[in-house]
C-alpha cells in the first residue's frame, strides 16, 4: 500500500517532468520567479544570521559572563535621559562589588579618554583606557608580545602602555614596537606589550586601543567623568558562571542602590547590563533586520508563486483533453489533482534548488563586502527546498483542484 | 456477477440537458440490455442521442432518469470515485481521435490505465508490452504517436483499452479518422477480440461499419427506433 502510494507519486513526478520538458522555455521562465524569490529569501536569511552571529561573537569575545556598570542613570530600556541626572560610579564601588558579591572572579574599573599617540613622525587617534590587571582577566584579553599592565604599574602610576595591534601598526608598521617610546597627549610612555587581535566588541574596535594603568590615567590626564576623585566611566564585573551572573546582576543593583541611598521608586544613578542582555538586544535588532530583509524578499517569492499559479492554469487549460482521457481511463479526481500538484511542486523545487545554489555562490562573493560570513547551512538548504515545494503545493493548489473538477465528457470533447 | 446478468441493463433511461433555458431530452426513455459476448453497433445521426447513451454506459456521465445497471450495479448509487473504478476495471475506451498522449511512448501510453489501480512499474510494462505485441506492434514499443500511422495509433489505443482486461470495449467512431482499408483492419481486430469473448460496443454513423457487428441498435431523437441482429454481416478474413 505504501509502496503503491510512493510509486504513484513517482509516476506523477515522471509525468510532470515530461510535461515540463514539453514546454521547456515556458517552464524555465516560470520557475525563474521562484528561483529569484528563493535566492532573495535565502540570501536574506544568511545575511541576517551572519550579522547576528558576528555581533554575538564580538560580544562574547569580551568574556561571556560579564556585567557592565556605567555611571548613566538607568531610565529603563530606552527612555529619555536628562543631562541633569549625574551618574555615579567610582573605584570604591568596584571594590565593594568585588568583595561583597558572590561569584565575582574579578572587576575591571576603567577610565577612558580619546587621545593622540605620537611616535617618531607618525601619530594615531585612539582611545586610552586606564585599567587594572583585572581588565585582562575579565575580558579574556592577552598579549601577542610583551606583557599586560601589572599591579606594580598601577601602584607606581607607571608611564607604560600596552597597545592594541591596530594602533601598533599605525605607529610602527611591521617594526617591533616593544620598548619604544610614544607620547600620549604629549606625555611620554614606554610600550610594554601588544595585544592579540580581537576585532569588534560592543565598545568599539578592541584592537584600536591603548591600555595604561588607571592611576597614570588619573594623574596625567585630568578628566574625571563625575565629581569624585576616583570616578570611573566603566566597570566590568566578571562572574564564574552564567547563574552567578544572573543573581549577581540583581545584587549589584541592590548594593549600589544602598551605597547611593536611592529611595524606593527613584531612578538608579547607574546602569547595569550583562553580556546576556547585550546579546538579547543584538538578537532582537538583527532579528528585526532579518525580518525586514526576509519580508522584502518574500514579496518576490509571492510574485514567483503567482507566476506558478498562472502557468499551471494555462497548463490545465491546454491539457483539458488529457485530463478527460485520464479520467476515462480510470483516474479519480484526486489522481488528477495530485498530478498537477506534483507538477507545480516539481517546477518550484527545481527553481528553489537553483535559487539556493545561486544564493550560496552570492553569499560566498559577498563575504568580503559584508565583512562577515553569511552561512547557508544544511538546515537552510533543506528549508529552501521544502519551502519551494510548499509554494508549488499552495499556488498549484487552485489550478490542480480546478483540473480535478472538470467534467470528464466536456474535458474529452475539448480541442 | 453471474454470467446470466446482462452486462448492461438500461431501463427507461433518460438524460436531460438544460440548454438556453430549454430542457433537451438527449436520451428519452431507452430500455435495452446488452449481454456478455455481444458485438453491438449503435447507430444514429448526429444529435440522435447515441453519444449521450454511450457516455452513460461508459460511466462518464450519469442519467437523469430511469435506471442503468452495469454488471448488475446501479450507477445511480455510485460516487465519482466508484465511477472511476468502473471505468478503470470494467470498461475499455477507444476514441475516434485515438487520444494518445503526445511525446509518450506507445508502451507508456498503453500502461496509463494501470497507473490508476496501483500496478507496479514492472507489471505495468509487462502487461502493456503483451497487449502491444498482441496488436502486432511489438517492434513499436518506444515509438511516440507522432511516429505511428493512424492505424497503428488506433491499435495502440485498443491495446490501452485492453490492458486492464475489461468486460466491455466501448469504441466511439473508432474508424472515423481512418481510411477504408485501415478501418477494415480495425474492425477485423474487433471481430477477433469478440470471438475471443470480449463484449464490444461500437458507436458509428457509418452503415458499413455497423455491418461488422452482430446486433444493430439505431437511435433517433433520443429513442431506440431499431434493435435487430445484423443479417448481412461482414467478416474480415483472419
Amino acid at each position: 500500500m505504501i509502496a503503491a502510494t510512493i510509486s504513484s507519486w513517482l509516476i506523477n513526478v515522471a509525468i510532470a517532468l515530461t510535461a515540463l520538458r514539453t514546454n521547456l522555455m515556458r517552464s524555465m521562465l516560470t520557475t525563474l520567479g521562484v528561483l529569484i524569490g528563493v535566492f532573495a529569501v535565502i540570501l536574506a536569511v544568511a545575511i541576517g544570521q551572519g550579522a547576528k552571529s558576528t555581533i554575538i561573537d564580538s560580544i562574547s569575545s569580551l568574556g561571556s559572563n560579564m556585567a557592565i556598570v556605567v555611571p548613566v542613570p538607568d531610565t529603563g530600556e530606552d527612555g529619555p535621559r536628562r543631562s541633569s541626572d549625574r551618574g555615579r560610579l567610582n573605584e570604591r564601588d568596584a571594590r565593594a562589588i568585588a568583595r561583597q558579591i558572590p561569584g565575582v572572579v574579578d572587576v575591571a574599573p576603567q577610565l577612558r579618554q580619546s587621545v593622540q599617540i605620537v611616535s617618531i613622525g607618525r601619530n594615531a587617534a585612539t582611545s586610552a583606557t586606564g585599567v587594572t590587571p583585572g581588565y585582562a582577566k575579565v575580558t579574556n584579553l592577552n598579549v601577542d608580545f610583551g606583557r599586560l599592565i601589572s599591579e606594580a604599574d598601577v601602584r607606581s602610576a607607571a608611564r607604560v602602555t600596552t597597545l592594541g595591534p591596530d594602533v601598533s601598526r599605525k605607529l610602527f608598521g611591521d617594526l617591533n614596537p616593544l620598548g619604544q617610546q610614544v607620547r600620549i597627549n604629549k606625555v611620554p610612555f614606554i610600550i610594554i606589550g601588544i595585544l592579540e587581535p580581537k576585532g569588534d566588541g560592543p565598545g568599539g574596535n578592541l584592537d584600536d586601543i591603548a591600555l595604561i594603568p588607571i592611576t597614570t590615567m588619573r594623574q596625567r590626564f585630568a578628566s574625571n567623568p563625575g565629581q569624585g576623585p576616583d570616578d570611573l566611566n566603566v566597570l566590568y564585573v566578571g562572574f564564574d558562571s552564567g547563574d552567578a551572573l544572573t543573581t549577581g546582576r540583581k545584587q549589584i543593583v541592590e548594593l549600589m542602590r544602598e551605597r547611593y541611598r536611592v529611595s524606593q521608586g527613584d531612578i538608579n544613578p547607574f546602569t547595569v547590563r550583562t553580556t546576556e542582555e547585550f546579546m538579547e538586544t543584538a538578537g532582537t535588532i538583527t532579528g528585526v533586520l532579518q525580518g525586514l530583509l526576509v519580508g522584502i524578499a518574500s514579496i518576490s517569492l509571492l510574485v514567483g508563486g503567482i507566476g506558478i499559479m498562472n502557468i499551471m492554469l494555462v497548463s490545465v487549460t491546454e491539457r483539458t483533453r488529457e485530463i478527460g482521457l485520464r479520467m476515462a481511463l480510470g483516474a479519480r479526481r484526486r489522481d488528477i489533482r495530485n498530478q498537477f500538484l506534483v507538477e507545480a511542486a516539481v517546477l518550484c523545487v527545481i527553481g528553489g534548488a537553483i535559487g539556493l545554489a545561486l544564493a550560496a555562490i552570492a553569499a560566498y562573493y559577498l563575504e568580503p563586502v559584508l565583512e562577515f560570513k553569511a552561512p547557508i547551512g544544511l538546515g537552510t538548504s533543506i528549508f529552501a527546498i521544502v519551502f519551494s515545494g510548499t509554494i508549488g503545493l499552495v499556488f498549484g493548489g487552485y489550478p490542480a483542484i480546478r483540473a480535478s473538477r472538470l467534467s470528464p465528457i466536456e474535458a474529452l470533447r475539448s480541442e | 456477477m453471474s454470467q446470466n446478468t446482462p452486462l448492461l441493463d438500461a431501463r427507461d433511461l433518460v438524460k436531460d440537458f438544460v440548454l438556453g433555458g430549454e430542457t433537451v431530452h438527449a436520451v428519452n426513455g431507452v430500455t435495452l440490455a446488452i449481454n456478455r459476448g455481444e458485438f453491438v453497433a449503435i447507430m444514429g445521426a448526429s444529435g440522435s442521442g447515441k453519444s449521450t447513451f454511450m457516455n452513460m454506459i461508459g460511466c462518464l456521465d450519469v442519467p437523469t432518469g430511469g435506471r442503468l445497471l452495469i454488471d448488475g450495479v446501479d450507477v445511480a448509487t455510485l460516487d465519482g470515485d466508484a465511477l472511476a473504478e468502473i471505468r478503470n476495471y470494467k470498461i475499455g475506451f477507444v476514441f475516434q481521435q485515438f487520444n494518445l498522449l503526445n511525446r509518450t511512448s506507445a508502451l507508456d501510453n498503453v500502461a496509463v490505465p494501470l497507473i490508476y489501480r496501483g500496478t507496479s512499474s514492472a507489471d505495468r510494462r509487462a502487461a502493456a508490452q503483451a497487449k502491444l505485441e498482441a496488436m502486432g506492434l511489438g517492434n513499436r514499443l518506444d515509438h511516440t504517436p507522432a511516429k505511428l500511422s493512424g492505424g497503428q495509433q488506433q491499435r495502440v489505443a485498443i491495446a490501452r483499452a485492453l490492458v486492464t482486461e475489461p468486460l466491455v470495449l466501448l469504441a466511439d467512431e473508432p474508424t472515423g479518422a481512418l481510411d477504408s482499408q485501415t478501418s477494415e483492419d480495425i474492425m477485423g481486430i474487433f471481430q477477433k477480440l469478440n470471438a475471443d469473448g470480449i463484449t464490444i460496443i461500437v458507436v458509428t454513423h457509418e452503415a458499413e461499419i455497423a455491418e461488422y457487428a452482430t446486433r444493430r441498435i439505431v437511435f433517433r431523437d433520443g429513442k431506440v427506433i431499431e434493435d435487430a441482429p445484423v443479417t448481412n454481416r461482414r467478416t474480415v478474413a483472419a
